[in-house]
Parts: C-alpha cells; structure tokens; sequence
C-alpha cells in the first residue's frame, strides 16, 4: 500500500490540477477577507472576531467551493487512469484492484488535507494583514490552532460524503457528470444551510456539525452521524464493488 | 510347485511395475515436451448479446512465439484482456504456467509482460518515470534495469520529455520497454508495431526474436499483419469472430502453402530421373502415378517442360499453384483481406 500511495503521488508531478487545486483552496479565504473589509466600511460599528473569520472560511469552503474543488479533484484522480489507458499497464503488474482503490482514496484524504492548510494558512495570513489594518477582536495564535483542528475534522466529513462523486465520476468516466451532481448538492446546500432540514441533509450537516448547530436544528446527532455513515458508506462501496467488477477495456 | 508358482507370480508382477512405470515416464515425458505456458479451455466472453471471443482453445507452448492473427474486432485483444485479468471471462478456464490465472496471481503475473493495443503511461511523467513508477509497484524498482529497458528501445536520451510530447512510435517503443523492463517470461504483445516505422519494426522483430532464441522467452504475439507475424511465430493461431478456426505451426503452414508447378506426365518415374540428372532438383514430390509437384527452381519450369518433350514424354498439363499464405488465410477466415 505504501509504494501504491507514493507512486499516487508521483503521478502527480508536474499535474496543472495541484496548481489548480491550491489557487482554489485561497479562494474561500480570499472571499471571506473582501466580505470582512466590506462589512468594515459598511457597517463601522460591527466588531470583527478572528473566529467570525474562520468560522465563515469553514462554513463557505463545506457548503460551496470545497465539495465541488474536491469532486473535481477525485473525478481527476480516479478518471486519469481510463483517460491515460493506464489501468492496462498498472493492473497486470499485477495490483490488486481493491489496493489500488484504496490508495486512489488515501490520496485523495491527503490532497484534501493539504488543501485544507493552505486554505487555514492563508486565511491566518489574511487576518494577520486585516489585523494590522482594521483590527479584529481575539486574535491569537491558539485560537487560530483550534480552527485549524476543526477545520481538519470537516475536510474529513467532507472527505466521507465526497465517495458517491467518486463512485459517479468512474461510473461515468468523466468530469461533467459529477461536477454537475456536485452543483446540485451545492445548490441544495445554498438551500438548506439555515434550514433544521439540512440536518438530515449530510453534505449540509457535516457544516453543521463543525459549527455546532445541530441542536438548534431538533434532530438528534444519532440521526445525523448516521446518515453521514450511510452515504459516505454507500460511495465507499459502491465504489470498491464497480471498479472489482469492472471489465478494463 | 507353490513355491515355482509364487516366484512365477513374483516376476511377472514385477514385469509389469517395470512397463508401468515406463509408460508413467513416457507420459512425463510428452508432458514435459508439450509444456504450455498458456492454455486455454472454451474461453468465452460476452458483452450483452455480442460474443467477443467464442469457445476460445490455444496452447502456447514454452520457448515458442505464438502469432495470434486475425481481422479487426475478431476478438484478439480481449482475449489476451481475459489473459492479463483485465477482462473477466463469461466461461472457460485460464491456464498460465501450468496454473490456474487466479492462482497466485503475484507470482504468475510478475512473470509476464504485456503491451494492450496502444501504450498507456501518464502523460505528465517522462518516459523514465512511468517505468519507475511500474517497477515500484513490482516492488523491485532500480535505475539500472529502468535505464537498461530505455536503452533496449532508444529512449535513453528522451529524460526530459513528458509521455503527452511523445510520438507514436516513441509511445510505443516505450511500452515494449515496460513489457521487457522485468525480464518476463512470457510477453503477451497486443499489437505491438503499430505506429512504429520500418526500421523501427524490423529492430523489435528482431530483438523479440532473440528473446526467444537467447532467453527462452514465451511470446504470444498478436497482429492483424500477416506479413509481420510470418516473420515471427512458430505457431499460429487464427481468429475469426471469436472463434480460433486454425491452429497450426508455421513450418507446416509454409509447407502446405510452399508455391509448385505441377506436371503431369506419361512417365512418372523418368520424369523424377531427369529433374534429379538434369535439374538438380530434389525437392518434389509425386502424387498418383501422373503428376509430380516441384517446389525449387520454379523459374526452370520452361527448359524442364522443353525437357520431358524432347525425352517423349507426354505431357498433358502444367500447372503453377496460385495459392500463398495470404490466399490462404483470406480463404479462411471468408474475406478480401486479413486487415
């Protein structure tokens, strides 16, 4: 498994997606930035939090620009192999096709997690220059920490309910596809982020959950974890069994 | 009289443990002679309501080049799919090395190396970096046998282009070079000359010939060029929508379709005397007590007509064959052509 995730990784040298991927991880923190310095000039009296900051980052990068960077990046990762004719020359070697998923997932788990960071690290950088300049309330360092903790832990929600683009993205052996089915979960998203219906609705509660606003929502966290468990399982599967009975043409 | 009986029984029991044991090693024998590196039983693989390969029997013997031939969408590269277990067979079993495929599948497949219609590497990587990342994945990756296999191919010098600037001939050369890289011993080779020029296609000819004569390696080999396989098997395996409709070696191929003239004379065993006094020629045969068929110095066959006239004999009918190996094969499989 090892040499199958280091060779993922060198798949990935000179790949414009990485590129692609870090100027989209900047740009929730960017957004969030312009709305902070618009609500400064806008509306004087309100106060700025760094958390306010983050917790916008979080919620925006969950809802909006994380799910659909990251169907692209999976449809990139696991639809590279039918596009480039590789799977022909890789699974003979031989490798097992289960090993050869799971280290197609781990990938994506780390790409994600590195794109996180990027997205944490520039949003700090951000609010350190938007300190200096207009001033925000509890600013620290720790804190900082702590978001990027929870941060860490919704790019791994988000990680789960991505699996059924997975699944759809090999299953159609293409990018439009699941960028389109992501577009509609965003919309649904947009829809039900202050809704107590987005509880029930796991790409929308997994924001939720970060944020601790499930209670507010009536829904009880066993129903919510669960239905989280059930897509993300449903994608997982899905997955595995396609690809394992899969003819390679 | 019990004890004669009883040394009687003794030798002939132990007469027959001797024969018995000489035909076990006479079977051993022809096992060991005949031992195929692949095998398959009524293979078969259906998409739908399409068969794609029919009730599919080769043997590919061990140290022999296996030409599989026949027209696009005969069914060629999803047989050999099904061999790389990369295509799942609808029925039939799968023998490679003596074992069944699924059958440690590390071992059997670390021993085979293969190209499926065109090359498939990652078009960001070079050329080294895509056989890097296969030998990694064998788990017995190191610069020497990468380098050595790009050398094999003329790649050597190619280390900064990426697979996407590549030509098709230098795609393909670098697919054969990951088919070699591990030192296989069976090649399975999907149509491995496509996109490669002349001097191109004679140097992997040639290089897979000494594979096989030097290294013992297994080739099964397949192509829609019936001039290139020609040049290349030992045995050839013809496929015709699905099905394999011939299996023959090539030397009783060429045999078989070796061109003659055929006379056919009054006197049969003087004709033979003067072809073999006046000709030289030797390489004839006779068929029912008038015709003889000549394979060498067909361009004679003028002065040996004039001959056999000039001797008295009667010559009632001369006849070139028109049939090549390519008529053969087109007669075959019911079409213009192979390709």
């Amino acid at each position: 498994m090892g040499n199958l995730i280091y060779c993922e990784l060198l798949k990935l040298k000179r790949s414009k997606m990485l590129l692609i991927s870090f100027l989209g991880a900047l740009v929730t923190p960017v957004m969030i930035i312009i709305d902070g310095v618009r609500t400064h000039f806008a509306h004087p009296e309100v106060v700025l939090k760094l958390s306010t900051l983050f917790d916008n980052c979080q919620f925006y990068t969950m809802i909006l620009f994380g799910l659909i960077v990251y169907t692209v990046i999976s449809a990139y990762l696991f639809n590279r192999e039918y596009t480039e004719k590789t799977l022909k020359s890789i699974l003979p070697v031989p490798v097992s096709k289960t090993s050869f998923i799971a280290s197609k997932f781990c990938i994506l788990w780390i790409w994600i997690i590195v794109l996180t960071v990027i997205t944490w690290a520039s949003a700090f950088a951000l609010s350190i220059i938007f300190n200096a300049v207009f001033g925000l309330v509890e600013f620290s360092f720790g804190l900082a920490l702590k978001w990027l903790a929870k941060m860490l832990i919704g790019s791994f929600l988000l990680f789960l309910t991505i699996s059924p683009f997975v699944f759809i993205a090999m299953r159609t052996k293409g990018v439009v596809v699941p960028v389109i089915a992501s577009a509609v979960i965003v919309m649904g998203n947009a829809f039900l982020s202050n809704e107590p219906l987005g509880a029930l609705f796991p790409w929308t509660s997994t924001s939720l959950l970060i944020s601790g606003k499930i209670a507010n929502t009536g829904y009880p966290y066993w129903l919510v974890i669960g239905l989280i468990i059930l897509v993300s399982a449903l994608g997982f599967i899905t997955s595995f069994v396609y690809f394992g009975k899969e003819d390679i043409k | 009289m019990t004890i004669g009986f009883l040394l009687l029984f003794v030798f002939r029991l132990i007469i027959k443990v001797r024969l018995h044991e000489k035909q076990f090693a006479k079977v051993i024998e022809r096992k060991e002679a005949m031992e195929y590196i692949i095998e398959t039983n009524n293979l078969t693989k259906q998409y739908g309501k399409q068969l794609s390969v029919d009730s599919l029997s080769i043997h590919v013997p061990k140290g022999k080049i296996y030409g599989l031939l026949g027209r696009n969408g005969a069914g060629k590269t999803t047989a050999m799919r099904m061999l790389l277990n990369l295509v799942r067979p609808t029925n039939g079993a799968i023998l490679l090395f003596g074992k069944d495929y699924l059958e440690n599948q590390k071992i059997t497949y670390s021993k085979i190396g293969s190209i499926i219609e065109s090359a498939g590497f990652y078009e960001n990587l070079t050329g080294y970096e895509n056989l890097q990342i296969l030998s990694l994945l064998r788990g017995r990756h190191s610069k020497d046998m990468v380098n050595h296999a790009l050398e094999i191919v003329g790649l050597e010098k190619e280390t900064s282009k990426t697979f996407a600037n590549y030509s098709l001939g230098m795609k393909q050369r670098l697919g054969i070079a990951a088919a070699i890289m591990h030192k296989p011993e069976l090649l399975v080779l999907d149509e491995p000359i496509n996109g490669l020029d002349p001097i191109g296609i004679h140097e992997i000819r040639e290089f897979l010939l000494k594979l096989c004569k030097d290294e013992g390696v297994t080739i099964f080999i397949s192509s829609h060029v019936l001039d290139e396989i020609e040049q290349l098997a030992d045995i050839i395996g013809v496929m015709h929508e699905g099905r394999l409709i011939e299996e023959v070696d090539m030397t009783k191929l060429l045999e078989r379709n070796r061109q003659y003239v055929e006379f056919e004379v009054s006197n049969l065993s003087f004709a033979t005397r003067l072809l073999e006094e006046q000709f030289k020629i030797s390489d004839y045969i006779t068929h029912n007590d008038k015709t003889i068929r000549i394979f060498d110095c067909l361009e004679k066959r003028g002065d040996i007509n004039r001959c056999f006239i000039e001797k008295s004999l009667v010559v009632t009918k001369v006849n070139i064959s028109s049939e090549k190996l390519e008529d053969y094969f087109s007669s075959l499989i019911g079409g213009g052509g192979i390709g």
